[in-house]
This record gives structure tokens, sequence and C-alpha cells, in this order.
């Protein structure tokens, strides 16, 4: 019925056939010169917009919001719900003003009674098969029905039939359907086709009877599925974990920067009363724009299991026993100023911020020790990390959408970023990106063509013999992006070096001649913690331990399983600063508890070299301390007190270092893309004949690669239910 | 209570340890420090405010020079109102305020509250309190988020340093409008159409 609506619209707007939303951009573009703008009225208010520009867009730029269900910013336009009708001058009928595109002249009235009027009369008809369970309802307090039946609905029903029940479906451990409130707006189904890329959700039945679910019952297999239950603009969906735990307006929101992956996704952190109840989304369009995945969502119940609270040394009979600050820092510091310089060394993890790298940094250089080590691997050869282009995803996240051809080189970003994957699927979608793989052959919501996974494909393409080299070069815009993965490769230098021979080459290949600034040359980082560590001057991966064996070792949260108790000398005093009881805390002699990152205010610089900030959401649980306060107390100690004793002053010593690190939310460009290329020639790089294979295959492998993951109850959940499909009792 | 206890018991526990790795006796005069105790930077404000004084009072001087009588000169001393507030000077020299405008809430379409700045200060330490259950703090200006807005961030910054306190801006990340159309859905040559489920 409500589409039989909109076909009739049709011949009105007088849409011509190739008018399509990115010919528009592409028209104003070649026109920059000429503003072909067109004046359109709103509330007889004079607005200048772009050809192609909807009626509700246009009112939105005359500050006017107009209330809808379906629209959403970044999903099509679906014009279902009709509550976005506008009057609109010299048409017979109110205009469903999503999908109208504006016309010269239009006088668009979206304060006029017809307006109201014809809102109040969709808003009626919705609740007539809503429930009245706001008092139960998750999504009460922050529900767009109940927000918007504040301005448009009756006091009272005229409907005095039956209301329609509709049968709750399991789609898995994460979101919780009650479908009887379902308004069958469709966002959800147009967000698992669209942006999640997995076509599972979907409508059965017509007219009252119209349904979405599944159709046979399974889980919703996606990595993204959490942003269903923020789209969703009724208490359909909703959060399975966070089900009846609070209403909105009892939580704190602390905006923040996540630290699951490298892509460090803008984040909102609700709490209550020192608890992390649960994280949604921040906008930011050029990181993660409005979503974020399962694993940022789902797994902040890990920050309160298998939690670190108080200090903890070995005693005689070898065993972790609780003991307070003051017992715990004076034996760390005796050990370490009684320890040889070069038997001196720290590993540090991927949660770690860059005030404490900075810190842990200044401590052990200040005892003439050098052995500051990432867990994280990445090449020493060539040019190393000494160029910060080496390691940097240096298109940028939102580059993506300007590029034309995108090769995947041994990683799978659907589960190491995905919502760097989520942005190579929306360029995809609309602006016919291509995309080509080498490494295993995995699903990535979007058609790519696979060219093996053997190093001999790399070396044919950087030695240009490939047929594939014909499409790069053809590319006016490449990508190349490298998975950190590869790293752990014996041949790491040479897959490096053989990818940025590829990049350079596509570079000065393309049409532009590598005259433009465009980079091909990406690294995607798996943990947030790597690109602030290389920038600061530590060393990739633990080789300086094996070659020095330490007999003093700081692991700051450094549970990747690198440094295993086996490797290191027996006499090694190992000292643990971390927040889980997780992989490496067992074996060491001193537990020092740290803040986790929602807990600290801290600097976290994502894969693209882009510094962010943290905000502390709650405090650090019982005797737990921010690291880099830790490390700051620690040097006092030992008769050398860092000279600084504020976050400021770290964050002025942290500049000295590396200034990109406190210019927050900019991406500085890094270059020498040429000269990298002929240092890593200079290695002598070669390639071994080992397939390039991803760690992570199946979503079932995307959930828990941490310590808060593998502490989270939630994501053993995802896994078994990924596993098993859908066992009943989640 | 129970805590209580078990750390005392613990303490002792660790100062046996301690003796049994230790080559030294146990000192029982460690103090540990955590950066951020209030008292050592009150202190080391007080220095500050004295060399700051000075300062003013020269520069006073060397303006006044050429300057007319109705000329004022405002140094950061006397645009600092927070030595007339009354706030505890814990709550001035230690507090960082965050000035923002507050992001959309993902749940919600609603756009009105993005609108005006707020400033925020660090989190302090919550509980839940024991009697009702219901969120506790000690500190007094964790709710200056919520009385208080700004139609400008000039505005809420020049409320911020009158007060004293040290703050940094964060911008509001900005929506990008983008082009929308109801005909892509059928475009026949495109990835965008969509099927007929």
């Amino acid at each position: 019925m409500l589409r039989s609506a909109l076909h009739k619209v049709g011949p009105i707007v007088n849409l011509p056939g190739r008018f399509s939303r990115y010919s528009c951009v592409k028209i104003c573009q070649r026109n920059q010169s000429t503003d072909n703008r067109i004046e359109v009225f709103v509330n007889d208010q004079s607005v200048w917009v772009e050809p192609g520009t909807t009626v509700l867009q246009a009112c939105e730029i005359a500050g006017i919001q107009i209330p809808r269900f379906c629209y959403h910013d970044r999903l099509s336009v679906a014009g279902n719900c009709r509550m976005c009708l506008v009057e609109i001058e010299r048409s017979p009928k109110p205009q469903a003003s999503c999908a109208m595109p504006v016309m010269k002249g239009m006088r668009i009235k979206p304060d006029s009674d017809v307006s109201k009027k014809a809102r109040e009369g969709v808003m009626e008809f919705l609740l007539a098969n809503h429930p009245l369970d706001c008092p139960i309802c998750d999504q009460g307090g922050e529900c767009d029905l109940q927000d918007q039946s504040m301005m448009y609905g009756s006091d009272r029903s005229r409907f005095l039939e039956h209301k329609r029940a509709v049968e709750d479906k399991n789609i898995g451990p994460l979101v919780k359907t009650i479908m009887t409130r379902c308004i069958q707006c469709t966002r959800c189904v147009r967000f698992a086709d669209e942006i999640a890329g997995v076509s599972e959700l979907g409508t059965t039945g017509r007219g009252n009877d119209m349904q979405i679910g599944t159709y046979v019952e399974k889980m919703f297999k996606s990595e993204l599925s959490g942003n269903i239950i923020d789209i969703c603009p009724v208490g359909a969906l909703t959060s399975k974990p966070y089900a009846f735990t609070a209403r909105p307006w009892e939580t704190r929101k602390t905006e923040s920067i996540d630290v699951m992956d490298a892509v460090g996704s803008n984040i909102i952190v609700s709490t209550r009363a020192g608890d992390v109840l649960r994280i949604l989304p921040r906008l930011h369009e050029d990181i993660n724009e409005e979503w974020i995945s399962d694993k940022t969502r789902f797994a902040c119940d890990g920050l309160k299991r298998q939690r670190l609270t108080q200090p903890m040394m070995r005693n005689r009979e070898g065993k972790l026993a609780m003991c307070s600050w003051e017992d715990a820092l004076p034996i760390v510091a005796e050990k370490m100023v009684n320890t040889k310089a070069e038997e001196m060394s720290a590993v540090v993890g991927g949660f770690a911020d860059a005030e404490t790298l900075t810190c842990l940094k200044d401590l052990l250089n200040r005892y003439d020790s050098e052995g500051l080590c990432t867990e994280e691997l990445f090449i020493t050869d060539g040019a190393g990390t000494d160029l910060r282009s080496n390691y940097l995803l240096n298109t940028s996240i939102a580059g993506i959408e300007e590029a034309d051809l995108v090769l995947l080189v041994g990683t799978n970003p659907r589960f190491e970023a995905p919502l760097l994957n989520a942005r190579i699927r929306k360029a995809w979608v609309h602006n016919e990106l291509d995309v080509a793989a080498i490494g295993s052959k995995v699903d990535l919501t979007y058609s790519y063509q696979h060219l093996g996974d053997s190093t001999e494909t790399l070396k044919q393409i950087a030695d240009g013999s490939h047929p594939f080299c014909k499409r790069l070069s053809e590319a006016s815009r490449p990508m190349v992006i490298v998975g950190s993965e590869v790293f752990k490769r014996d041949d790491a230098t040479g897959i490096h070096a053989a990818v940025a021979t590829i990049a350079q080459n596509a570079r000065l290949r393309s049409q532009k001649g590598g005259q433009d600034d465009w980079k091909v040359l990406n690294v995607l980082h798996k943990v947030a913690s790597q690109v602030a560590a290389l920038d600061l001057g530590y060393k990739p991966g633990i080789d300086h331990i094996r070659k020095n064996p330490p007999k003093l070792l700081i692991l700051l949260g450094a549970d990747g399983g690198a440094v295993n108790k086996e490797d290191l000398p027996k006499d090694c005093f190992i000292v643990y600063i971390g927040t889980h009881g997780d992989h490496s805390a067992p074996f060491a002699d001193v537990i020092l508890p740290s803040a986790a990152y929602t807990e600290k205010t801290a600097t976290f610089v994502n894969t693209e070299g882009r510094a962010q900030q943290s905000q502390t959401a709650v405090s650090p649980p019982g005797f737990a301390r921010e690291d880099w306060k830790i490390i700051r107390a620690l040097s006092e100690i030992m008769g050398s007190p860092l000279p600084y004793d504020d976050l400021d002053g770290v964050r002025a010593r942290m500049s000295e270092f590396s200034p990109n690190l406190t210019k927050y939310d900019a991406v500085e460009d890094a270059n020498y893309f040429n000269q990298a290329v002929q240092l890593a020639r200079l290695a002598k790089p070669s390639l071994l004949n080992q397939p390039l294979q991803s760690s992570q295959l199946s979503l079932a492998d995307f959930y828990m690669t941490d310590p808060i993951t593998r502490a989270s109850t939630t994501m053993s959940k995802c896994v078994r239910a990924a596993n098993e499909d859908l066992p009943p009792d989640l | 209570m129970a805590l209580h206890q078990a750390c005392r018991l613990v303490r002792l526990g660790s100062q046996f340890t301690q003796r049994c790795l230790s080559t030294t006796p146990v000192n029982s005069n460690v103090k540990v420090h955590f950066p951020g105790s209030v008292g050592i930077t009150i202190k080391k404000r007080h220095e500050e405010v004295l060399k700051e004084s000075k300062k003013d009072q020269y520069e006073t001087k060397t303006v006044d020079t050429d300057s007319q009588a109705l000329q004022v000169q405002i140094s950061s001393s006397e645009n600092d109102a927070s030595i007339l507030t009354g706030v505890p000077e814990e709550h001035v020299v230690n507090r960082r305020v965050r000035v923002f405008r507050p992001a959309k809430n993902a749940m919600q379409s609603g756009n009105r509250n993005m609108k005006l700045w707020r400033i925020e200060f660090d989190t302090q330490e919550r509980w839940e309190n024991p009697t009702m259950g219901w969120g506790s703090n000690a500190d007094p200006l964790s709710n200056l988020s919520m009385a208080m807005t700004f139609k400008t961030k000039e505005d809420a910054v020049s409320f911020v340093e009158r007060q004293g306190w040290s703050c940094f801006i964060d911008e509001a990340k900005e929506k990008k409008m983008q082009p929308k159309s109801y005909a892509i859905n059928f475009a026949w040559d495109k990835r965008t159409r969509r099927a007929m489920k």
C-alpha cells in the first residue's frame, strides 16, 4: 500500500533515467567553476542546494529536522514509513521528503498544518499496532517512536481492534528481538544488505502480516551486527547483554576511543556508578562513520572479569600473593637499579597508550637500556621503521572512497579491521571500486578477484610480469593494503619490499604518474598501540630479547603470547604491568595492576597515524593505577624521578619524541616512498615459498583476540554461537 | 569490612614475602607517590601564582608608561575569579576541563542536543551507594556538564579560564551531507540496485 503511493510520486518527480546519486556528484565536480546550485524555499526561507538534494536534506540545511523512521543518512532511501511527509506548494498531496529531489523554486512547508496533519495520521497508523510496553522496553528514553509520538501522537486511540502480535526471533547472542514492536522501517534489512553485506535479514509476508526476520532461525552472522540495535528506531532490536540494565537518563556518557583494533573507532562509553554498562558508536566521518564492530561494542563486560585489582608478588612458596604498592614498587626499583643496562628489557602489548610508552622509554633510556620492544612484529631491515610511510595506512580510511582499485595482501580486513572493510564495501557499492586479493580466500562481503595465495604472484606483480599489473597501471587511484600478519613470517622483509615496489610502480604508472599526492602503500595494523610505539622508536618484535636474554623483563600488557616463560632465562625477574590475569601475568614475579582503556585519559594512534584521546569513563578498579603513573612512581623510588609529573608534562615530552602524537585528530602525511623502496632493495629481500594466510578465517575467529575479549562472557557466547550455529540456550 | 581485613592480612603477608625476596631489610618509610596528588600540585601552583604576580607587576609597569588611564590591562591573575568563588583549591588546580559539543546519540535521530557547547570535568571515582544502589561520587563539579550550556566555544573557554581551570577543546565531528536518491535503488547497471526481497 505504501509502496504504491510512492510509485505515484514518480511522474511528478520527473527523474531523468540516468540521474543517479553518483552521476550527480560527478556533474558537480565538473562544473565546479559555475555554481549550479538551485534555490528552494523552506518555510519561505531561501536555501541554495546542489541539484539532486532531497527535500528532507534541503530542510536539514535550513535547520529544520523532518521526523523520520525509515530514512537513515547512510542507508538507501526506502520511503516506506511516510513519517517525513511534507507539504510542497502546488503539489496535490503531501510528499515523502526523503525520496523527493528538490526542484527549482520549490516551496517546502515542513511546519504547515497539512504537514503536521499528515504526520499525525501516519503516527496513528504506526501506533495502532505498536504495543504499549514502553515501561518495560529497553529503548525507552532513547526511542524515536516515543520522541516523535510526543510531538505528533494523539492523546487517545481510535483503534478498537486487536493489536497485531509477532513471534520473537532468535538471531544470536547479541541482538534481542521483540518483533511485536517492529514498525517495518526495514532499516535493519538495508543495513544488513548494504553496510554489513550479509543478506540474512529480509521481510516475509505483506500488509499487516509483514515480518522482518531470517526466515529460518539462524544467527545474524556479521561482525557489525550490533549496529542494527542503534539504527532500529523502536525497541524491536535491542542489546541482549544490556537488556534491562539501565535507562539512558541514569547513565553518564563519556566520549572516548576504542582500542580493540587499530582503526581507533570513536565511541561513547555509558557508565553508572563506576560500571561500564555499554559502548555506543560516535560519529567520525573519517574513521568509523556511525558504526562500530561487535567486539568494540560488546567486549566491555570483559573489563569487569579477570581484572588485576591489587599489586602481587611471588612469595616464598613461589605463589603469587597480594601486596601493596609500597611493597611491590621498591622491590622492582631495587631490581632495576641492580640490573645491568643490557640485561634489562621491556615488551609492550597491544593496548599500551602513548603516554605510558613515553614514560617507559624514558625510564629505560635513563638506565642506558635500549631493550624496548613491541610484541607485534614489523620489519627491521631496509628502511624499517625509520620512515613513517613504511608502517602507516597512508591513503587513510576515508581515502578508500576515492580509490578505484584495491589490492589486499595477506590480510582479512573483515575481521582485522571491520570498519575498514565496511569502508571498502561502501566504495565497492557506490563507487564501483574493484578489489583484488592475495591471501586466504575468505568472504569479505563483496566480490573480489582472488589472485591466489602464493608469494610467486606477489613477485610477478612486483616485477611486472603478472597480468594484474595492467589493471594496476590502468587505475588512476590504486591502493595496496598489506596486513600486519605477514610480518610474522620469516620473509617479512621480502613481502614488505615486494608490496612497496608494487605500490611505487602503481603510483608512478597510474594516470597521474605520481605527480599528485595520492599514496598507494598501506599497512593495516591489528593492535591499537603499534603505530605510537613505532613512532616513539620501539623495536618491533622481540628479537632483541632473544639475542640478549634479560635478567629483568617488564611486560606492559604483553599478552599476545610472544613472550613465554620457557624462552626466558631461569633467573629472569618478570614485572607485569597490565589489566587482566591473562597470558603473561601468571608467570610474572611482580604484578602491577593498571587501567584499561576506559579508565584513563590517554593517547592512541590508529593505523592511519591519527592520534586520538581516550577519556576516563570510570576509575580503575581496586588499587589499580594509570599505567604512566605507575612508571612515574617507580622512577621516583628508583631515585631519579622522570622530569614530568602531570599529564600535560608527559604530553609535552611525547611531542618532543614525535610531534604528531599530540596533534589530536590530525593525520600527518608521511612520505619518502621512493627512498623506502631503494633502502629495501639494499636489504636484498627474498620470498619463501609458503602461502600467504590469514589466521582469522571465519566469524568465530573474530571475537576473542586479546585479554579483554578473552575475559568477556558475551564474546565467548558469540564464538559458541558462530561455531555451533545458534545453540538454543543463547 | 571484609575487604579491609583481607587487605590488612595481605599486607602482613607481603611484608614477610618482601623480606624473603629482598636483600635489604624492609624499608617502612617508602612512600609511593602517584602523580596528580592534590597537595603537591597545589604547592606547585602557589609557586606559579607567586611568579605570575611578580611578572604582572612588571608588565603593568611597562604598559603604564605609554597608556592612558582608560586602558585596562587584563592579566591572567586578574581574570582568574577562582580566588573569589570559594571553590576549594583542589577543585581548581587539579581539574582538566573538556570543552565540547555532545555527539549525537546513535540510538536516536534527533539532533537538538548537539547544538550548544558544554564543559565536562575529568571523571573521578564513582561508586554504588550501598543503601539504595544509586550512583554516588564526591565530585561537586561532575554535574556541571548537564547544568551549563554555552552558545559558542569562546564563551565556554572564557568561563573556564575565569574559573582558573585548565581546559582543552574537543572540536565537534561534523556530519557530511551525502547525496541521496530513490532512483538509485533501481539503477539496472549499478551495485546499489536492491533486489526486491
